[in-house]
């Protein structure tokens, strides 16, 4: 048996902990940069606000700050939603973070106490979410069934629907009917919106339509794993591990320049500090990268201007979590793509063939244990440093802005992003915790 | 995964991983010879572990004014504050009332009257009287107060 934990509206959420005058009003939070709307409140999205709305057609729409407008403020919400994920771990015999929102537990361990208490795992949800609610202030939506895409399934209905008290258990067989019955084929998790369509081309519509058809069917029509796992899991055989969810694949970490960046020495640094961000992420899921990839790309809306795209990847004879490494691999592929004679709107790293950091397959001829450790140290005290004195306190010399007369300069990076309507760090900055009278 | 894109950038401390003050519980030997204390050594002591009984829960509050100089809440202050604790009669609780944030001791005594109140500890502050019509959301129990006394 499995459950997932959903937070509700997680960004919006997070800015309604301190904010609780803001419950029951429109609210939305911006992307990096204030580009666009990334996440709304109920109230917003019943004013027909979509995701991906430009910022400024939401100011004309809405001149009269009907709408409380947030800046993305990743910083909180990473910590709001630790301590949830931290409640959650506390309650479960396992648990998988799967995003920064979400998160398994594998119940099997309480599969074995007796049937009363099995009965009770839809109380055990609701007690959970209440007690979620009060401790942090977050609201959650758990569903509960025999496999995971089922147990997404079921959270989507718990937040849906408010009888069922924030927590859904799919428990019976006719139940699972009844839920599949009602749910379009493209919400179903692992079916993307192309593969959907082309299962409504061969008549699917709901869950329950292809659920239902043969084992025969599935494999000789489809031939494909992922729809083959998904029919499996959506009639109750488990069989998506554990394993292939707790760890991202890749990660990547771009951004749009708020202006436009014309110099291979800005695009250079702030590639720089993209790969010093994977890398961080790396080594906070304790994990490695055998491949950086790096992209570039010029503004397409300004079709008065020549257009550029390019993208350049290295894969490492060693896979890697150092920040050293990404970077100086990153700033290569860089090298290598970078044009004179265009304006840059976007730049991004991506790190790929993520494996656990424990496990690193030494190549013989490139490996250097002794480069290797003094490396693991390096980052770790920059690791420890960082996250004492905030993000970016130290930095590689290749982070670093060159522009003249400027001060901190880690600060250059983080003030080029525009956030207008940043809320304050309560949780994670000593100058930003609440004041009270 | 329309709201929720991946995590992007975000560098964060929980209370867990926060900075922990060790004070020495006991002063080891200088090195040389094998302690003969060795068995008896502890853990060294922690500040959360004392104060911090909700990590998930908690989150700090600078205190402004002097409204509770009487409780010993310095203006300043620092206080923790928890939300999961439960709220009864008599308790400093920190809250949300008419769109600002203030630190109380709640008085529920008049609640038959359609009201409560949030005493001040100073004499020169009034009662914040909290009825029907006022916006107020308890935001958690004040579990502990802390100050920087090197300034003395």
């Amino acid at each position: 048996m499995y459950a997932i934990i959903d937070c509700d509206n997680c960004y919006v959420s997070c800015e309604r902990v301190f904010r609780p005058d803001l419950n029951g009003k429109p609210v939305v939070v911006l992307s990096n940069n204030d580009g666009c709307v990334v996440a709304r409140s109920n109230e917003a999205k019943a004013l027909g606000i979509k995701a991906g709305l430009p910022y400024y057609q939401l100011k004309e729409r809405f001149p009269n700050n009907e709408i409380t407008v947030f800046s993305s403020n990743y910083e909180l919400y990473g910590d709001i939603t630790d301590r949830v994920m931290s409640l959650v771990r506390k309650a479960a015999p396992t648990f998988y973070r799967y995003s920064i929102d979400e998160g398994f537990c594998d119940l099997s361990g309480m599969d074995s106490f007796p049937a009363a208490f099995h009965s009770s795992l839809k109380k055990w949800g609701e007690d959970l979410t209440a007690y979620i609610w009060k401790a942090t202030r977050m609201p959650v939506s758990i569903g509960i069934a025999s496999t995971k895409t089922l147990a997404k399934m079921a959270s989507h209905y718990a937040k849906k629907y408010k009888g069922y008290n924030h927590c859904c258990f799919i428990e019976t067989d006719e139940q699972r009917i009844k839920a599949l019955e009602k749910y379009e084929i493209e919400e179903v998790w692992g079916i993307g919106r192309r593969y959907a369509a082309r299962l409504q081309a061969l008549g699917i519509k709901t869950a329950l339509d292809f659920a239902s058809h043969a084992d025969t069917w599935v494999r000789a029509t489809l031939n494909n794993v992922v729809a083959i796992r998904t029919w499996k899991e959506l009639n109750g055989i488990d069989c998506i591990p554990m394993e292939d969810m707790s760890k991202r694949k890749s990660i990547c970490t771009s951004r749009s320049f708020p202006g436009m960046v014309t110099d291979m020495d800005a695009l250079r640094t702030s590639i720089s500090n993209f790969a010093a961000r994977c890398a961080e992420k790396l080594r906070k899921q304790e994990s490695v990268a055998q491949t950086v990839s790096v992209f570039i790309d010029t503004n397409h809306f300004r079709e008065d201007l020549p257009q550029y795209w390019n993208m350049a990847e290295e894969r490492l004879l060693t896979p890697t979590n150092s920040t050293q490494q990404i970077v100086q691999t990153a700033t290569r592929c860089t090298e290598r793509i970078f044009r004179q004679g265009y304006h840059y709107k976007r730049a991004g790293v991506i790190v790929m063939g993520i494996s656990p950091a424990g496990s690193i397959q030494t190549n013989f001829i490139d490996y250097d244990a002794e480069r290797h450790e003094k490396m693991k140290r390096l980052d770790e005290a920059l690791d420890k440093i960082n996250r004492e004195y905030g993000s970016e306190t130290i930095v590689l010399g290749s982070q670093q802005y060159t522009k003249p007369g400027g001060k901190g300069k880690a600060d250059v990076f983080k003030d080029s992003i525009k956030h207008d309507f940043r809320s304050p760090c309560y949780t994670t900055r000593w100058s930003d915790i609440p004041e009270a009278t | 995964m329309k709201d929720n894109k991946p995590m992007d950038g975000a560098e964060y401390i929980t209370l867990e991983d926060a900075k922990r003050l060790k004070l020495p519980y006991f002063e080891g030997l200088a090195a040389g010879f094998p302690s003969p204390a060795g068995d008896y050594q502890h853990e060294s002591l922690d500040l959360n572990e004392k104060f911090v009984h909700h990590p998930e829960a908690s989150y700090f509050v600078r205190i402004r004014g002097e409204s509770m100089v009487g409780l010993g809440l310095f203006d300043g202050d620092i206080c923790l504050a928890d939300r999961s604790e439960e709220i009864s009669d008599g308790n400093i609780v920190v809250a949300f009332v008419n769109g600002g944030l203030t630190v109380k001791t709640l008085d529920t005594s008049t609640k038959d009257q359609g009201y409560l109140r949030l005493m001040p500890a100073n004499p020169d502050f009034k009662p914040i009287i909290i009825d029907a019509n006022d916006q107020f959301i308890i935001q958690g129990k004040v579990t502990s107060v802390h100050r920087d006394t090197r300034k003395y």
